[in-house]
């Protein structure tokens, strides 16, 4: 009897996972190439990407501080990139809890936004943030952040703009990435290593980049953008259950930071 | 438009707040607060939305709103549509690995019954926590691994309906 009960509980023990496994609901390649991808939902803010990097340990914030970027660019492409870097650099602040630093990007995020005509309601939310930061209120100002950037966006689609509102985003995935890069070189972990990871990510980026106006999607720096892109895709695609060592997670800073620096560098404006 | 309608926001919320367990009246106001401060962040943000979208939103504002007390941060984004019978409403989302995720959805009359439920990148179905009362519903979800992923929205019970879909991340 308890030879057979062995067996039985044997030959259960090999089938109940397979046909568990086979119960699991499924979509079909059909069903997933057909969902929705919009910016608003499917590309994740930097708040989020920062919150994931936290949950090891604390990483050194104000050590991921950039010098000030200029001011005066012309090219809006190149402004509306450097808009979604300086929005990442705000939700690097409010991490720190600096809110010296936080007022010093508040600042910049309107001035450059003035620069793209998109101001008016954004000038409220530059003294939002300001006071917020004042009061140490972080989880308010991050949220505003947010917001802040979604009116910029909002404000480019009613300007006719549509088109710089992907680069927006582009600027801050770029920006998040070379920091959460950076923070995970300085303190190597498996687990934050593997927040790196986001193929379909830059994929959706890239679909929205070729669907931007020729016109738009043929200046130099937008080009090399998208170019880039395609390496940097390549970089962060490997399996979900493997960690990417020291050495992959250093060659995606370099390949940002090189993407950062046509972004931010003056002498490319036109 | 009645989505920067503040006092009706405070409250929903205020009454969700009452119903979750050890959640006082003053977590209850920072959630007002701060439901406050999101909805005139997004109203303008919100696009052109029939009517049945802004109601639906609202709802999946209040039911999100709940999370916030658990430390949950609400995204600044939100997903409207229409939801059929036989024809789940399928987003994709990209999450990180760590962070913990709700899902929170709303629908407006005709819809009696949804579910919110979601899948990995390869389209198995992932076990998540849930929450369903009718015309909202929402799924908490904790990544192991980093990637994009897909949250489907399923008409259970009723007609077709406007539904708006938000998520918080802590």
């Amino acid at each position: 009897m308890f030879p057979m009960r062995r067996s039985l509980s044997a030959t259960l023990l090999l089938v109940l996972p397979v046909a568990l496994a086979a119960d699991v609901p499924r979509l079909s390649r059909d069903q997933l190439a057909k969902a929705v991808r919009s910016d608003s939902i499917s590309i994740p803010t930097p708040g989020e990407l920062f919150a994931a990097l936290e949950k090891p340990g604390k990483p050194n914030w104000s050590g991921q501080y950039r010098a000030p970027i200029p001011m005066t660019y012309r090219n809006r492409a190149q402004i509306a990139l450097n808009l979604g870097g300086l929005i990442a650099d705000g939700f690097i602040a409010v991490e720190a809890k600096d809110s010296q630093q936080v007022k010093n990007i508040g600042s910049d995020i309107i001035k450059l936004a003035k620069a793209l005509g998109v101001s008016e309601h954004l000038l409220s939310r530059g003294n939002s943030i300001n006071e917020f930061a004042e009061n140490d209120e972080w989880d308010v100002l991050q949220e505003e952040l947010e917001a802040t950037q979604n009116e910029v966006k909002s404000s480019m689609q009613t300007h006719s703009d549509q088109d710089l509102v992907i680069l927006v985003s582009v600027g801050g995935w770029i920006r998040g990435t070379q920091v959460v890069s950076a923070a995970i070189m300085q303190n190597y972990d498996e687990r934050s290593a593997k927040l790196l990871r986001q193929p379909a990510l830059i994929s959706f980026i890239h679909s929205k980049l070729d669907d931007i106006s020729p016109g738009l999607r043929a200046e130099p720096l937008v080009k090399g953008v998208n170019e880039q892109l395609v390496g940097i895709e390549k970089l962060v695609s490997f399996p979900a259950a493997k960690a990417p060592s020291v050495d992959e997670v250093r060659k995606v800073n370099e390949a940002v930071g090189k993407v950062m620096e046509a972004i931010q560098n003056k002498t490319d404006a036109k | 438009m009645s989505g920067r309608s503040p006092a009706l926001v405070l409250n929903k919320v205020g009454a969700i707040d009452l119903n979750r367990p050890g959640v006082g009246a003053l977590l209850g106001m920072t959630a007002c607060l701060f439901l406050f401060v999101y909805v005139l962040g997004t109203a303008s943000a919100a696009g052109a939305e029939t009517d049945g979208e802004v109601a639906a939103r609202k709802i999946a504002f209040d039911l999100a709103g709940a999370f916030t007390n658990d430390g949950f941060k609400m995204r600044d984004g939100h997903w409207c549509g229409t939801i059929k019978p036989h024809e789940p409403a399928l987003i994709a989302v990209n999450l990180y690995a760590g962070n913990q995720y709700w899902f929170s959805v709303g629908a407006i009359d005709p819809a009696k019954k949804i579910a919110v439920n979601l899948y990995d990148e390869n389209g198995k179905q992932v076990t998540t926590e849930n929450y369903n009362a009718g015309e909202k519903a929402a799924a908490g979800f904790s990544p192991t691994g980093s990637g994009q992923y897909f949250v489907s929205v399923d008409l259970v019970e009723g007609a077709a309906s406007s539904f708006c879909l938000v998520y918080s991340y802590k």
